[in-house]
């Protein structure tokens, strides 16, 4: 059965107050998202702090409810379904295993709650939970220890057991491997990868880190102040990144490559601010090659095959905005 | 490159033993020239931010330090007297930590907080030392100095007090910069800024710079001299280009290999990885640390572990001869 993922004009904006007696103002931290993810594949969402990404993934996961707009999955909207069936159709995994179980609980209750929650207990959850510990590659012996007894490697594979427990068809990663080392990143970003072929998962992979996110996904959608500013196959957008944001968070990546010094990828140093989304193109106080017509033109959504881009410059062939992205001289002598 | 200059900062054979349980530093050797960027890179647990710490004299008293040399301009840190010390750091040694947020104090301006380092180290008066913090401010970027002297940092964003932080290391003009992970808890975009900043000051002030991190494309890109630490051991240490052309401790090989490259990885094919996890540093640890975790691994790597050089200025602490890595490259 396919379990498509459909967000349909999704918004969400947050009151927030400035002190006790203060204005209170609106922060759109998600403005008119629109995706359809197919099942089985993978949707990464990449994006700075603020930018709305973790809003979206708890739209998605039903823990928050949009301002507007509908999540459908399989057709059915995401909000009329029953906690319970929710939990047996989505999943999370979230960046911090060592705030997300609970330090007091054994692995064991840890992994077996979610089917305590939909009523299955003794031996067939036992077995479901070693079934699963097995299956993320941890030793039977883990199971009766406490969340501190383990490595954030091991703790990240417990989070994982659990989110699989019950056998969803989709899962929310909430960047899962941004508190780990890079080898045990590594390690997690196989075995992800490993069970989404072997279940045919459905994954929403959110993620700051553009290389993480190539390894794992099939689509990649670059959010910025709350609108997907460009959304492509993976392949596309790591070959010819046409937003000029996308280019600036590609050329920020720091690869292992001595000599090539720091890239200043010209973005100036204002922070973009989620209550104070500027008119025109949101991306242009900091993109490099605005033109007057960004100050006060709103892009729309440009098509160029499979990619959507929205920028007022884009061209036609998709291929790219002119003016490439400056690459500091080499530092190292 | 830049032999000829003395080093600034020289250590030798750096232990740290906390109680009788861990031995986090376990004879660590490097130094740092004027102008120079020296790089520790290892992951969590291998001893590099403890190092940093013990090189300044930061640890709590439960730690236990020996070195055989720990000079720093000449001046030798062992058995220095606390007051000597407190004077140095701040002044000529300066350190930036990972997480601004924590390293601020919330209860003080951002103006009050640099002008104290110079008002303390330098006997300057109040409106001196804000003059000073203001024309460091602007240097290190920030627009509007005289608006941000008056702000507290919960309003100010991560990058912002990052470079708050760097400006305050540098109010006294120091000779050397020890960098703990500064751009860690940083959005990509926000890295790469503050650390062209580092560099473009680097250049100008010919600051020394011991940068900690575990994050081999920033190393790559700033780094002169690379040391990668594994549980509490330097395990091989080189010049940049000679270390990322010719890797050859298996532990810095899988470091590298974990790194995910955008447009180079494939999908659909497993990133390279280590396996395992970091062995306990309990004390009475023998023989090569790595070995439970290395592909290469004999029975003799359970005792003592020669070291090897791969070029004259390219030690390295493993059994393998330096042709094994260049054998599995051809």
């Amino acid at each position: 059965m396919s379990a498509d993922i459909v967000l349909h004009d999704i918004t969400r904006v947050f009151e927030i107050r400035a002190g006790a007696f203060g204005d209170s103002r609106l922060l759109r931290a998600v403005d008119g998202v629109s995706v359809t993810i197919p099942a089985g594949t993978c949707l990464g969402i990449v994006g700075e702090s603020g930018c709305g990404k973790s809003t979206l993934a708890r739209i998605i996961l039903g823990l928050l409810p949009p301002s507007s707009g509908d999540v459908m999955v399989d057709g059915k909207r995401l909000l009329d379904m029953d906690r319970r069936a929710r939990a047996r159709l989505i999943q999370p995994v979230f960046q911090d295993p060592y705030s997300s179980l609970n330090p007091r609980r054994r692995v064991r209750d840890i992994v077996g709650l979610p089917l305590t929650a939909q009523g299955i207990g003794g031996r067939g959850r036992a077995d479901r939970v070693d079934e699963m510990l097995a299956r993320v590659g941890l030793p039977g012996t883990i199971a009766d220890r406490f969340p501190a007894q383990l490595s954030g490697g091991q703790r990240q594979r417990v989070a994982i057991a659990r989110a699989l427990v019950l056998r969803p068809r989709i899962v929310v990663c909430d960047e899962p491997t941004s508190a780990l080392d890079v080898s045990v990143q590594a390690q997690i970003l196989n075995l992800l990868a490993e069970l989404q072929r072997d279940l045919g998962l459905t994954y929403v992979f959110v993620s700051h880190n553009l290389a993480v996110v190539e390894h794992i996904c099939d689509e990649v959608a670059v959010m910025y102040l709350g609108r997907f500013v460009e959304h492509a196959a993976t392949d596309d957008l790591f070959r010819a990144p046409t937003h000029p944001y996308t280019r600036a968070l590609l050329a920020s990546v720091l690869t292992p490559e001595p000599g090539l010094g720091v890239p200043d990828v010209g973005l100036g140093d204002v922070p973009p601010n989620p209550a104070n989304i500027p008119p025109g193109c949101r991306f242009h106080p900091r993109c490099p090659i605005a033109e007057p017509a960004c100050r006060t033109t709103t892009p729309d959504s440009r098509r160029f095959g499979s990619r959507t881009v929205e920028c007022l410059l884009a061209d036609e062939a998709g291929a790219g905005v002119a003016g490439p992205i400056a690459v500091a001289a080499t530092w190292t002598e | 490159m830049r032999d000829d200059v003395a080093p600034l900062l020289e250590v030798e054979n750096l232990r740290v033993r906390f109680g009788t349980q861990v031995d986090a530093v376990r004879g660590v050797s490097l130094t740092v020239r004027k102008g120079e960027t020296h790089c520790l890179v290892g992951e969590s647990g291998c001893g590099k931010s403890v190092s940093a710490l013990a090189i300044m004299g930061l640890l709590t008293r439960s730690a236990a330090r020996t070195a055989d040399t720990l000079r720093f301009g000449g001046e030798n840190l062992i058995g220095i007297k606390d007051r000597a010390l407190a004077k140095l750091r701040g002044d000529r040694m300066a350190m930036i930590f990972q997480e601004p947020m924590t390293s601020l104090n919330p209860a003080f301006t951002v103006g009050s907080q640099l002008a104290e380092v110079l008002q303390r180290h330098r006997k300057a008066t109040r409106a001196q030392s804000l003059e000073r913090a203001a024309e460091l401010l602007a240097k290190v970027g920030i627009s509007n100095p005289g608006l941000r002297l008056g702000q507290f940092p919960h309003q100010l964003s991560g990058g912002l007090r990052q470079r708050v932080m760097i400006a305050m290391a540098l109010m006294c003009d120091p000779e050397l910069l020890i960098a703990d992970e500064p751009t860690t808890a940083l959005d990509v975009t926000v890295q790469a800024q503050i650390l062209r900043l580092l560099l473009g000051l680097q250049r100008e002030l010919g600051l020394a710079i011991l940068l900690i991190t575990h994050d081999l494309g920033v190393v790559a890109r700033v780094a002169h001299r690379v040391s990668v630490m594994y549980a509490g051991e330097v395990v091989e240490s080189a010049t940049a280009p000679a270390l990322f052309a010719g890797p050859t401790h298996p532990y810095t090989h899988g470091l590298l290999a974990c790194v995910p490259v955008p447009g180079q990885v494939r999908r659909g094919e497993p990133l390279g990885s280590i396996p395992g996890t970091v062995p306990r540093l309990a004390p009475g640890l023998r023989g090569c640390a790595f070995r439970e975790r290395c592909a290469h691994a004999v029975a003799a790597c359970a005792d003592a572990v020669p070291t090897h050089y791969r070029g004259p200025d390219h030690p390295y602490r493993c059994r393998l001869s330096s042709d094994w890595a260049e054998a599995r490259a051809a």
